[in-house]
Order: C-alpha cells, then sequence, then structure tokens
C-alpha cells in the first residue's frame, strides 16, 4: 500500500513531467517554424494526412549516417546530423497535429451519434493518448540524442498513427450507416 | 473525373513517359523538367506537344501526376542514390559539375522542383538531401583538390 505523500509525490512528479514535455513540444513548434524551409503542418490550410511510413522509416534509418560517415568530412556530419535532427522534428510534429486533427474528427462523429460501443471508443482514447505520448518522447529523444537511435519507436508511432487514423476511418463509416439504419427503421 | 477521363490522362502520361521523360539521364533531370513545365504564377502545368495530342487539360493533368510521382521516387531515395543522381546529372549537362555546384548551393533552384500538394515533412525531406548529397560533392571536389 502507498502512503498519501508518497502518492502525492508520484502525481506530481508526473503532472511536473508531463507540463515539461507540453512546454517542450509549444517550444520545438516556435524553433521548427524559424529553421524549416518548408512552413510546418498548418491545421487550416495544410495538408491533413500522416506521413507516409515509408518516409518515416527513411528518416529515421540509420543507413544514411553509415553513408555520411564513410565520407568522413566533419561538416558534412554536422549537417548531416542538424538536417536530420530537424526534418525527424518536422515528421513528429506533423504526425501529432495530424493525430489531433482525426480525434477532433472522431469526437465531432461521436458527438452526433445516437449508438456508441464504449469498449471502441475507450481503446480509440487509449491509442491517442498513447500516440501522443509516444511523440512527446520522440521531441525529447531526437533532441537528446538524434533520431536515428529511435528510429524503431518512430517507426512503431508511423504504424500505429496510420492503424489509428484507418479504424478512425472505418469506425466513422459505421457510425454513419448505423445511424442511417436506425433512422430508416424509426420511419 | 470520370473513368473515360482517367483513362486518357494514364494514357497521356504514357505517352509523356515514353516520348519524354525517357530520354533524360536520371530522376533529378526529370523532376527538374516537369518542374519547368509549371507556370510560376498560376501552378499550371503546359507542354505543347502533349497538348496537341491530347487536350490541355488532360495534359496539365498528366504532367501534374507525373511531377508528384518523381518527386516522391526522389524523395524516398537513400543520400547515396542522391548523390549518384547528381553525379548523373552533372555528367549528362553541357555546363561544367563545378558551376553547377557553385549555383545549386548558392541559388538553391531545386526549391521550386517542390509539387504543390505535398506532405511537408516529404518536401522537408527532399530539401535537405538535397542540400547534403551537395555538400557530400563539395567535400569530395575540395579533397580531391587537397590531394593533387
Amino acid at each position: 500500500m502507498i502512503s498519501i505523500p508518497i502518492a502525492i509525490l508520484i502525481c506530481s512528479v508526473v503532472m511536473l513531467s508531463l507540463a515539461l514535455l507540453a512546454t517542450r513540444g509549444a517550444s520545438v513548434k516556435r524553433e521548427l517554424a524559424f529553421r524549416t524551409d518548408v512552413p510546418l503542418y498548418d491545421e487550416t490550410s495544410g495538408d491533413p494526412s500522416l506521413c507516409p511510413p515509408e518516409f518515416a522509416a527513411r528518416i529515421f534509418s540509420p543507413a544514411d549516417w553509415t553513408f555520411v560517415s564513410n565520407e568522413k568530412s566533419r561538416d558534412v556530419a554536422r549537417l548531416f546530423q542538424h538536417e536530420r535532427r530537424v526534418v525527424a522534428l518536422v515528421w513528429v510534429h506533423q504526425t501529432k497535429t495530424a493525430i489531433r486533427r482525426i480525434m477532433r474528427e472522431h469526437t465531432r462523429v461521436t458527438r452526433q451519434s445516437q449508438d456508441l460501443h464504449l469498449a471502441t471508443e475507450a481503446r480509440l482514447v487509449f491509442h491517442y493518448v498513447q500516440l501522443v505520448a509516444i511523440c512527446d518522447l520522440l521531441i525529447l529523444a531526437i533532441q537528446s540524442t538524434g533520431p536515428a537511435r529511435v528510429g524503431s519507436l518512430a517507426t512503431y508511432a508511423a504504424s500505429l498513427s496510420q492503424r489509428f487514423a484507418d479504424a478512425q476511418h472505418a469506425l466513422a463509416i459505421t457510425t454513419a450507416a448505423r445511424d442511417l439504419s436506425n433512422a430508416g427503421t424509426a420511419h | 473525373m470520370t473513368i473515360a477521363k482517367l483513362v486518357t490522362v494514364q494514357a497521356a502520361y504514357d505517352d509523356f513517359l515514353q516520348r519524354s521523360l525517357s530520354k533524360l539521364s536520371c530522376d533529378l533531370a526529370r523532376l527538374i523538367y516537369l518542374a519547368s513545365t509549371r507556370d510560376y504564377n498560376t501552378g499550371s502545368y503546359h507542354h505543347e506537344g502533349l497538348a496537341a495530342r491530347f487536350s490541355p487539360e488532360v495534359a496539365t493533368k498528366a504532367l501534374e501526376i507525373a511531377h508528384r510521382q518523381i518527386f516522391l521516387q526522389l524523395s524516398a531515395y537513400s543520400l547515396e542514390e542522391l548523390v549518384e543522381q547528381l553525379r548523373i546529372y552533372f555528367d549528362s549537362s553541357r555546363d561544367g559539375a563545378s558551376e553547377i555546384l557553385r549555383m545549386w548551393q548558392k541559388l538553391e533552384p531545386y526549391r521550386i522542383a517542390i509539387p504543390v500538394e505535398v506532405n511537408p515533412a516529404v518536401a522537408r525531406l527532399f530539401l535537405s538531401n538535397v542540400r547534403l548529397a551537395l555538400a557530400i560533392w563539395r567535400s569530395r571536389q575540395e579533397q580531391s583538390q587537397q590531394d593533387h
């Protein structure tokens, strides 16, 4: 059994970590806006889709780093580390924004629906929270160790976000069809 | 878009691939060529030969698709493959490799080779990779000058 002071301490640490991650995410967004040639994904006018998973694999692949290392140029190595870090951060930021948009769209659809499956909804929310947490973790990891070391986590995030988008899409279609069918029966 | 129109666009795309794009030395040259068929002001594509064989509207759509496809193909290349693409492009050009390299690093003309509707992370990866491939070329040139 955990005592109350320890529980409060654990809660405080968790809250502080979350606040730190959120602040870090916001500062990364500001930093990227200055450091990238292509404007950051804009929720209102940008491409709303997720980045295709094969490009995530390319961004986080260690193969390019091996190639650059063999060139034996300190300037090129430095440029590579800087460039790839920025691209990786753009990818994470875009993924995070896209899943937020998907979740918002899902909330809009479920608000209008009369027949909800609690278990499915809970699973979707769990995936969403997991994805946001992974993205925040990736931001910290990319900034501290570089993108090549977090390749497997990024690939996992890419496939999970794709599954999340597909599940939301399928759910939206099923909900719309069910509501239509219910409306037809009522009349 | 109707199925009949899609079939015509596909035919125009295949025709363009066979008559024009296949004659170019590498994917990088294809990308630069396709980007040059796009109007800077309106963003729409023009190719007289293709428009005469099909229709201006169909030609525009076929060029747009070809541009996007070649761009995605190049963006998925590894850095090593992109460096090789640059080598082929430099070799096939009438201007000297050093001059092209200097201008490309200075003016970054490849920035306007990006299609309009493209994923921002992919666009950023492409720009970054070209910049890196050019830096690798520059470094190789400097090293070979030091060796001689």
